[in-house]
């Protein structure tokens, strides 16, 4: 196989989290009884009207801003007129001329370097319902008729397979950290069809094919490497790439081209006359940047740069909303940030797997894990008891100062106390202690335990080791 | 008020109530004009405080009445009951008043006759061979007739006001978002909305000052300024180089012109050579916006659905086959046809062009006249069979009413007389918002509304 540029370009769609759909009233949220949050509005009966939700452009300003694209002064809908039984007007209600943002960029991380992708444009449009087709039979179901849709249009700078994958993790790490999508793939919240071609090096952009139906990032990634291969194959034969829409098999781990004849389809775009266009005034504006957060690459970026985080530690700070936000609330404390970082990705995830939760809901604290983490610092609390601590946390949901005195854990760093336990287990063991002497130092870790016995593990192990070992040298 | 207030009891007892049932039968049986009616959902009186307290009214079938059908005199919505009630309606029935039918009209509003009507075939109180108009035929006619004090209709491209003009009763077209379009079934959205029409203009003034204001549920609606065009009317235009017109229409505008000039007004002749493309550029928006309009007739979720077993595709064709008269399609081609990409330059955007022409064109003539005076349609209500305009003509003649939908302004139709035993009426145009002053205009002339009366027009059953 001959080397050939390759051009991917993404068309992104999320659902946007707003409380009801697009233009009407009806709740937007994913599953429910089919047809159970549809009105006449979102039904497309005669007569009615859209009435647009402000929330809903709040995001999308949001998200255009976010990705640095130039805000729409004056935003308009369009209609975008098509045929389709899950369509309930026959026509969406889209932005074509004058979408919410335009030429922004944003900014990916592959192997450790940054690439910059250029945005096409951002614009809102409303979702179309679901058909079910059962034998025979086909069943339609409109709840999500209606909801608030946010497509993504990016330039084809995307130069292979692994770049457009990390393109959607990185894009799906923002939406969900500036909360306007919950990114979850499977359930089609996050929705992605990739345009590739190839062609040879130089050559510039190549006949593109559309690929469609998948449901995952790694998804995205393995359909567009088997379909450069394909390019590739026919292009090494000389032959020509069809333009044409292919669908992913996961199953198969192919595309396969639509069976379907392809139509031409013209949609014959026209200003949406029944809503007025929407003009967004400064408190607007001010509410739109007021929303606005760190965006997550640099987030990660920093805490790798300036608070001395291993990277693969800050991706998961960065990744895993809850946990990150447990980590900015510990920062705000004396605990370092690396033994910060260190915990939460460390103990507190094992923790939380053993107990099959998650960090919201666990009982653990900022205050609490704060607390902790100073024990063990401070010697209080032997390390490896700190995971037996946790897990009572999230079991008992109670304080881990308490849960270690109610158990004894507290370790005694009166050095007094100390001297005379390892005063008694050397006065009570001569042998072994000449054994020690003699160059053994196995029999060390026997003489270790018996003064953890008797003090009932209240002894710090470290200290109590270096006094043991002055007391036999000595 | 004095005409409303006797219409206060006509629901207000079974024995009022049969008297009025039988009046309506009576015209109905030579009208028909009325595709539903239900006296029983009006029975308890309303609130005697309120202003249309207890008052029935009609309502053209292409305006969403809860728990009535909502046909648009189209076999594809035959079967549709509306789930909701338009803003306008219930802002009505807020205020006491109660619909008590719907009216007859040309399927979706597309016609000038009422005869697109693909459920049945209605005729003019003055002369039942004669066309009420259209598309809003049946509500012009049960009020010319005496069945309601007043009825809803909708006026896209002169709707309203053409049909009240051939039945000589009152029509207001209001501007264009004043009235919420909340309930109102889409043909040309950004040309069209609700209006009124009844026997006296206190009645059409009352009406509408309680459907306007802005409606959450329309985000096109406006608020109505808080400083709206003033009342005074000094100046008059009239249109200069209307040729063409019947000759009871041309003496209907001189003799008007002669009575404005008494009442002191003084007449100033406007030239509007835009006129010439109002039809072209009205045909072309109103079917572009038709194609997307009634697009979603498919017989999946209500209405009309053809037996076919093939797929849903077939399925959904066979449903618009067979659901559409053939005028629709015509127009729902047709807008398809002009908002093709590639050819859209054409036509839709050079429509759009002609008009903010117009639109500019009424400014300008508003700065000279703070009213126009002008026909509504060349000729009086035509008489089946008998010197009928051919299809194509009947869209030429919409240039006097289309004018004021593109502009977006309000417009008022009202009656001068009858002549061959067929009313007559023209219209008075004005800025935007300036419906009290259209009023205020029809108030300087005679009144000629009272002596106009179909023969089997009777006031004396409601005494
Ligand atoms: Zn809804």
């Amino acid at each position: 196989m001959s080397a050939y540029d390759v051009f991917i370009g993404l068309e992104i769609h999320i659902h946007l989290l707003c409380a009801s759909k697009q233009f009407c009233g009806c709740r937007a949220q994913f599953g429910g009884e089919p047809n159970a949050h549809t009105c006449p509005v979102c039904l497309g009966y005669p007569g009615v009207l859209p009435a647009a939700n402000e929330e809903s452009m709040k995001m999308a300003f949001l998200v255009a801003r976010a990705l640095e694209c130039e805000l729409s002064k004056k935003c308009f809908f369009d209609r975008k007129n098509y045929f389709y039984p899950d369509m309930t007007k026959n026509y969406q209600i889209s932005q074509f001329h004058d979408p919410v943002g335009r030429n922004g960029r944003f900014d990916i991380e592959v192997d450790g370097a940054v690439r910059t992708i250029r945005i096409h444009d951002v614009h809102l449009e409303e979702d179309a319902g679901k058909m079910i087709h059962q034998g025979r039979c086909s069943l339609l179901d409109y709840n999500r008729a209606g909801s608030p849709l946010l497509e993504i249009v990016t330039e084809p700078d995307l130069r292979s397979a692994v770049e457009a994958e990390a393109f959607i993790r990185e894009f799906r790490r923002l939406v969900r950290h500036l909360g306007v999508c919950d990114g979850n793939m499977e359930e089609g919240s996050l929705r992605c069809d990739a345009n590739v071609s190839i062609n040879h090096p130089g050559a510039g952009l190549g006949t593109k094919t559309e690929v469609k139906n998948v449901n995952s990032a790694r998804f995205v990634r393995k359909a567009l490497e088997f379909e450069i291969r394909r390019q590739a194959r026919l292009l090494d034969k000389g032959e020509r790439v069809i333009q044409e829409t292919r669908l992913w098999d996961a199953d198969k781990g192919a595309t396969a081209g639509m069976r379907t004849k392809e139509k031409a389809h013209d949609y014959r775009y026209f200003p949406e006359p029944d809503m007025p266009p929407f003009v967004p005034d400064e408190p607007f504006l001010a509410e739109v940047a007021s929303r606005m957060v760190e965006r997550p690459l640099q987030r990660k970026q920093r805490y790798v740069a300036t608070l001395d985080i291993a990277p693969d530690t800050a991706d998961f700070l960065v990744e895993e909303l809850d946990a990150g936000r447990l980590f900015e609330a510990l920062l705000t404390g004396n605990i370092a940030p690396k033994t910060a970082a260190n915990w939460i990705a460390g103990d507190v995830q094992a923790q939380l797997k053993r107990a099959d939760t998650a960090l919201q809901g666990s009982h653990i604290t900022p205050e609490r894990l704060s607390g902790l983490i100073a024990m063990v610092e401070e010697g209080r609390l032997p390390r490896g008891k700190a995971k037996e601590v946790l897990e009572l946390v999230i079991a008992r949901d109670e304080d881990p100062v308490a849960i270690v005195a109610e158990m004894g854990w507290e370790q005694v760093l009166d050095d007094g106390e100390l001297d005379g336990w390892v005063v008694q287990v050397i006065a009570a063991n001569p042998d072994v202690v000449q054994k020690v002497k003699g160059g053994d130092g196995k029999p060390l870790a026997f003489l270790m335990g018996q003064i953890m016995k008797m003090s009932k593990g209240k002894a710090d192990p470290k200290r109590a080791r270096e006094k043991l070992e002055q007391a036999i040298a000595g | 008020m004095d005409i409303l207030q006797s219409w206060r009891r006509v629901l207000a007892s079974d024995d009022n109530r049969r008297r009025y049932d039988a009046y309506i039968e009576r015209w109905e049986s030579r009208i028909a004009c009325l595709l539903e009616r239900d006296l029983t959902r009006a029975t308890g009186t309303p609130d005697a405080a309120l202003p249309l307290s207890g008052i029935p009214f009609a309502v053209k079938d292409n305006i969403a009445v809860r728990d009535f059908h909502l046909t648009c005199g189209s076999k594809i919505l035959q079967n549709l009951v509306s789930p909701y009630t338009a803003t306008a309606v219930k802002r009505l029935e807020a205020a006491g008043a109660r619909v008590i039918g719907k009216t007859n009209l040309d399927e979706f509003g597309m016609g000038s006759s009422t005869d697109n009507s693909a459920l049945q075939r209605s005729n003019n109180p003055w002369n039942a061979s004669a066309v009420c108009g259209g598309s809003s035929g049946g509500s012009a006619a049960v009020v010319a007739a005496g069945l309601v004090p007043f009825a809803l209709g909708s006026d896209t491209g002169g709707s309203v006001r053409q049909p009240a003009s051939f039945c000589g009763c009152f029509g207001l077209k209001p501007t264009w978002g004043s009235v919420s379009r909340f309930g109102l079934v889409a043909y040309a959205s950004s040309l069209e909305v609700i209006g009124v029409l009844a026997r006296d203009v206190d009645t059409v003034e009352t009406v509408y000052d309680l459907m306007a204001g802005a409606d959450d549920l329309d985000q096109s609606s406006l608020a109505r300024p808080a400083a709206p065009p003033a009342r005074e009317i000094r100046t008059v235009g009239v249109l200069r180089g209307t040729a063409g017109l019947a000759a009871p229409i041309e003496a209907a505008c001189r003799n008007t012109i002669d009575a404005l000039k008494q009442s002191g007004c003084e007449i100033v002749e406007l030239e509007l050579p835009m006129l010439e493309y109002v039809v072209p550029a009205y045909y072309t928006i109103a079917t572009a916006e038709a194609s997307a309009n009634l697009a979603r007739y498919t017989g999946i979720r209500y209405g009309l659905r053809a037996a076919v077993d093939e797929g849903q595709e077939q399925m959904v064709a066979a449903t618009r086959n067979a659901g559409f008269g053939d005028e629709v399609k015509l127009r729902i081609l047709l807008g398809t046809y002009v908002l093709r990409s590639g050819f859209q330059d054409q036509y839709y955007v050079r429509a759009q062009k002609i008009r903010t022409a117009i639109r500019n064109a009424f400014d300008a003539a508003f700065q000279q006249a703070d009213v126009i005076l002008s026909p509504v349609y060349p000729t009086q209500a035509f008489v089946r069979g008998a010197g009928e305009l051919s299809p194509f003509a009947q869209k030429l003649a919409d240039r006097f009413t289309a004018s004021a939908n593109l502009a977006g302004i309000p417009a008022f139709a009202f009656p001068t007389g009858v002549a061959d035993g067929l009313p007559v009426g023209l219209q008075f145009m004005g800025p935007p918002f300036a419906e009290h002053r259209l009023f205020d205009a029809v108030r300087r002339l005679p009144d000629v509304a009272p002596l106009m009366r179909p023969d089997g027009y009777d006031e004396g059953w409601r005494s």
